[in-house]
């Protein structure tokens, strides 16, 4: 009965971290509808815009040094066409979450992401993230009766109703690794559009090749320098042709940055400084800004700060969404509705000088608008825009932005209150009752009061949520040492485990301050290509071999599970391009061949048609083990069932994990040994303990494969294995949550075969129960502190950077480790021990 | 080897009143000659005060904490420290052992070697490998040194690991506390490797030396 009452807490407590993310991450009030030219509309309406055609060409994370750092930057042609006036160069501030979807957002309507538009990049085909009836400068244009011509990543195809593009192609991200083709497949358009078909009034460009780049082999990559300047000869190309006439419009930019190791997604200045250049010939007739006056580019970086103390200003800094009302103004159309953009001082002497005062006070009036806020409606109803000096409106309008952009969500305070009161309502009443129900009150009982309190309470420390790794790191030191002390004569065990330990920890980087680059998974992709694939390959063969030899049954499975798992490896790496050793890449190569029975195909083509078919035979073999597993427990043809469903998915999560992690499997395995002889031998199996040490291992081995608490580091590699283009998007999200969560999956399997080894069928769900005690105690108190911690802090510099992103891998880790790894696929698990 | 010594030592004569030197007088038919009891009495006399004027130089007084300069200042402080304080609060059986002054120094220099192993239990406990080595090295002989003592008794006392035990540990624990403070975002200058572990070992070991004879 312990067990019904568990997954009552379970569920209550899950209800109100709901309940919580409701009222923290509410749907933001968007202003329906189309905005029209309100101030002195027929002078607007007639008005002559500045340009007539745009070409919009954006670089998937374009940082701002690549366009402008001497040391990095290969974009000569702009910076040419910059020194002899033709171009203005900018920084523009990226508001995270730095992912391309709120960022195509607000560079489109002018308006602050809303945090859950991060998450919603991944589901991309979700509805709620469309922008069909929110006011945009795309929009507009189509009303105004624009021809708009797209081709690029996809995303915009999701954004935007189709009808209003005359002509679009969508690429997508599918293979982060193609750095040529993606691109390639924009441009082979642009021969037309510039020659033949030279009606559009403006031709957006979204290359993604510059981010795979990144993504791959960071901003230093030996890709980045000729995808530099194949990014310039487009430019060069728009320019020579369309851009002789001084009515058209360049404009490039990044939608976001990257961070030193090449990823985004969020805030640190490296990911927010996105690039911004507008090339016209027209520019050359006007004063340059400010800021870029004298300079020459590219330019020298006096920065000789470390790597990332480095911040990316060059040129004027703007905010990203200032181009909404820039481009607005400069064709003339009225600014979208929810813009917070303010328009760029610089541009402002394009305008007609009739205009430009109508033109601010129209996007002074959007912002009030915006707000809906009584002071600055009284100061807008009061401003004198006729004779105020153009400078002062600006900054005026530069605070009520900066208002704006920081309180971007309302938050639904009385469900932030019901939330929090439930949990903590909850957590008093399990306390009590884990108080009655453990009888005595020893370290092994007071262990996870102890880390649950340590977590809970770091997470009022921003530095605490970033580096979490290091406080499960300081933990599972303490653990071992303990322990160490505590048995004397164990010592090779507690030699083992230390030991394998500090390789897990030095296999990756982890926490979102440092990054070292000698760690071992980079070592193996760098120095030592040849090393992992055999260490892959060793690693495969260890665990198919153990444990199994002895039942036939059991190595049919397992051997099955892990010749596929490696051949799919070694086919996808193949298809990225990175190095196989050779007798390896024969060997793939030639399986593939006969698969296919196809030998007229190239090699990589040949493993291109397997690669899908491949995965999606091992998902079903996957699937059709697990049910024969469960089929000959119940015939009693194997011995120890649980023990084979655990190698299956272990064989599941090696297939979801990069191929330089693989090595770790065997680290884990040759810890979890050492750790379940000492559990059984020493602690006689104690399940207190080993929950405990389930669930700091979770934590501990997640944070070093890789995870963070940042949205940046959600891994999509391998989402997509054996999915085609049109797929299911719940079982891409599975895929992810287990590619992201596969070692602490791993760690959650272990106590099975330590506590439900020798186990009674008549006493299982009460080991079971007190086995998910700890868990669920767990997850109470650090989820008491941290709801408090987000309540507290809601109007904290870090609550969108730091705390969100921990409230939702909070969420995650409660709905996926908790509900679905740690009950229902451990009761499915347990139900197959009977009698 | 030592056994041999044991018997020209002089039986001291003390006016202490502590009670369990008397205690173990007591029982004196009960000890096993080949295992003599070791204890440390129960005495506020082992309480290291120079730990706290090291800490106070390192942290207030040295330029750029020092941890060079505070380590050949640990070093004679910790002989002093065992010849008038710590030696003589150190029970064999139930004499006081006369200090040995080749101990001395066999044990300064075993000690040099013992940092071989602490630091390598350092990088274990996850010290970069290769980078700032020198600076675990340092820290390596900074916590081996203050378990100088320990070592010494350790050695003059037939090895006997049980009671000396909980000083490592002190230091050990101090240490691995006072790692706390390294991830939080305060950019203070003494945040770097490894001063907040030095300082925290150093309190460790005054904790450790004051009050372990009384667990």
């Amino acid at each position: 009965m312990k067990v019904l009452q568990l997954t009552a807490i379970l569920i209550i407590q899950l209800i109100s971290v709901l309940i919580f993310c409701i009222g923290f991450f509410p749907s933001k009030n968007v202003l329906e509808g189309d905005a029209v030219f309100e101030i002195s509309s027929d002078a607007q309406l007639n008005a002559k815009p500045a340009f007539n055609k745009l070409v919009l060409v954006v670089i998937d994370a374009l940082r701002s040094d690549f366009l402008f750092d001497q040391d990095i930057s290969q974009f000569n042609y702009i910076h040419e066409l910059s020194n002899n006036g033709y171009a203005w160069g900018f920084t523009a501030f990226s508001n995270p979450p730095t992912v391309t979807l709120p960022r195509l957002k607000g560079i489109t309507t002018g308006s602050t992401p809303n945090f859950l538009d991060a998450i919603l990049n991944v589901a991309e085909d979700d509805s709620s993230s469309n922008l069909k009836n929110q006011d945009s400068w795309p929009m507009q244009f189509a009303k105004h009766g624009k021809k708009i011509r797209f081709f690029g990543d996809d995303t915009w195809l999701k954004l935007f109703p189709h009808e209003i593009f005359t002509e679009y192609e969508g690429t997508n991200s599918f293979f982060v690794s193609d750095f040529e083709q993606v691109d390639h497949n924009v441009t082979r358009h642009l021969e037309k559009q510039i020659k033949e078909k030279n009606d559009w009034d403006a031709l957006i460009l979204h290359y993604l090749g510059l981010d795979h780049i990144g993504h791959k082999g960071g901003p230093t990559s030996k890709f980045m320098g000729p995808k530099h300047r194949e990014m310039d000869s487009i430019i060069k190309n728009l320019f020579e042709t369309v851009g002789q006439d001084e009515n058209t419009l360049i404009c490039v930019m990044g939608d976001h940055g990257m961070n030193e190791v090449g990823n985004h997604g969020g805030s640190s200045p490296g990911e927010t400084s996105a690039g911004l250049v507008l090339i016209s010939k027209k520019l050359k007739n006007f004063e340059v800004p400010s800021d870029q006056k004298g300079v020459k580019l590219p330019i020298k970086s006096v920065n000789v700060a470390p790597e990332e103390d480095k911040q990316y200003k060059f040129l004027t800094q703007i905010q990203q969404v200032d181009i909404v009302p820039t481009l607005s103004a400069l064709f003339n159309i009225p600014f979208p509705k929810n813009n917070v953009g303010v328009m760029m001082p610089s541009i402002l002497e394009l305008l007609d000088p009739k205009l430009f005062r109508i033109k601010l006070q129209e996007n002074f009036r959007q912002l009030m608008i915006v707000s809906n806020n009584k002071d600055i409606r009284q100061l807008y109803e009061s401003y004198d825009f006729e004779n105020t000096e153009i400078k002062d409106i600006i900054s005026e309008m530069k605070d009520i932005q900066g208002e704006l952009t920081s309180s971007a969500t309302n938050y639904n305070v009385p469900l932030l209150y019901l939330g929090l009161g439930l949990i903590f309502i909850l957590t008093l009443t399990i306390s009590f009752w884990f108080y009655f129900s453990v009888l005595e009150v020893d370290f092994k009982n007071v262990l996870i009061v102890i880390i649950s309190l340590l977590i809970g309470l770091s997470s009022f420390a921003s530095s605490f949520v970033e580096e979490e790794h290091q406080i499960w790191w300081w933990i599972i030191t303490g653990l071992i040492t303990v322990s160490a002390i505590n048995l004397p004569d164990q010592k090779i065990a507690h030699l083992v485990m230390f030991v394998c330990v500090r390789i897990i920890r030095g296999w990756n980087n982890s926490g979102q301050k440092y990054s070292y680059d000698r760690t071992i998974s980079i070592l193996l992709n760098t120095e030592y290509e040849d090393f992992q694939w055999y260490l892959n390959i060793a690693t495969i063969l260890y665990i198919m071999l153990k444990d199994s030899t002895d039942n036939l049954i059991s190595f049919m499975f397992s051997y099955n599970l892990g010749s596929v798992c490696i051949l799919y490896k070694v086919c996808w790496t193949i298809i990225n391009q990175d190095h196989v050793p050779e007798p390896i890449y024969k060997a793939a190569i030639y399986i593939c061949r006969r698969l296919s029975r196809d030998y007229s195909l190239q090699d990589i083509s040949v493993v291109e048609e397997n690669l899908i078919p491949i995965a999606r035979f091992f998902f079903y073999s996957v699937l059709a083990i697990v049910i024969a597993i469960y089929g000959s427990a119940k015939l009693k043809l194997i011995k120890n069932p649980i023990k084979d469903i655990q190698k299956t998915l272990t064989f599941l999560l090696i297939f979801q994990s990069p191929s330089s992690y693989i090595g770790l499997f065997m680290v884990y395995d040759i810890l979890q040994s050492s750790l379940s002889s000492l559990l059984v031998n020493q602690y006689s199996s104690n399940v207190m303990i080993t929950s405990t040490i389930s669930l700091v291992l979770q934590y501990f081995t997640f944070f070093q494969f890789g995870g963070t608490n940042s949205i940046a580091t959600a891994d999509l590699t391998n989402a997509y294995n054996g999915v085609s283009e049109d797929y299911n998007i719940y079982f891409v999200g599975f895929l992810m949550c287990v590619s992201n969560f596969a070692p602490a999956i791993y760690w959650a399997m272990f106590p099975w075969k330590v506590i439900y080894n020798q186990i009674k069928p008549n006493n299982k769900w009460n080991v079971f129960a007190e086995n998910k005690l700890p868990i669920v105690y767990f997850n109470c108190i650090a989820g008491c502190f941290l709801l408090l911690s987000c309540f507290i802090l809601r109007y904290h510099l870090f609550i969108w950077s730091v705390f969100s992103p921990k409230l939702c891998y909070y969420a995650t880790w409660n709905i996926f480790m908790n509900l679905i790894v740690g009950w229902v696929l451990e009761i499915a698990v347990l139900s197959m021990v009977d009698k | 080897m030592p056994v041999k010594k044991r018997a020209n030592v002089k039986k001291s004569v003390t006016f202490s009143d502590d009670t369990t030197l008397s205690h173990h007088n007591t029982k004196k038919k009960n000890i096993d000659h080949d295992h003599p009891p070791v204890f440390v009495r129960k005495t506020i006399r082992t309480v290291p005060w120079h730990i706290i004027g090291l800490l106070y130089y390192y942290i207030y007084l040295s330029d750029d904490y020092d941890t060079m300069r505070l380590l050949y200042l640990l070093i004679p402080s910790q002989v002093l420290y065992l010849v008038f304080q710590f030696n003589s609060a150190t029970i064999y059986g139930n004499k006081i052992l006369k200090i040995n002054y080749t101990l001395i120094l066999i044990s300064l220099s075993a000690t040099i070697l013992l940092t071989v192993p602490t630091l390598l239990m350092i990088i274990v406990f996850g010290a970069p490998l290769v980078e700032k080595l020198r600076e675990s090295w340092l820290l390596a002989l900074h916590a081996c040194y203050l378990a100088y003592p320990a070592v010494y008794s350790l050695f003059n006392c037939d090895f006997k690991v049980g009671i000396w035990k909980i000083y490592f540990i002190f230091i050990v624990l101090g240490g691995w506390i006072s790692c706390v403070v390294i991830p939080l975002d305060w950019d203070r200058e003494w945040q770097a490797w490894p001063i907040p572990v030095i300082v925290g070992s150093y309190l460790g070991a005054f904790v450790g030396y004051s009050i372990s004879a009384f667990t």
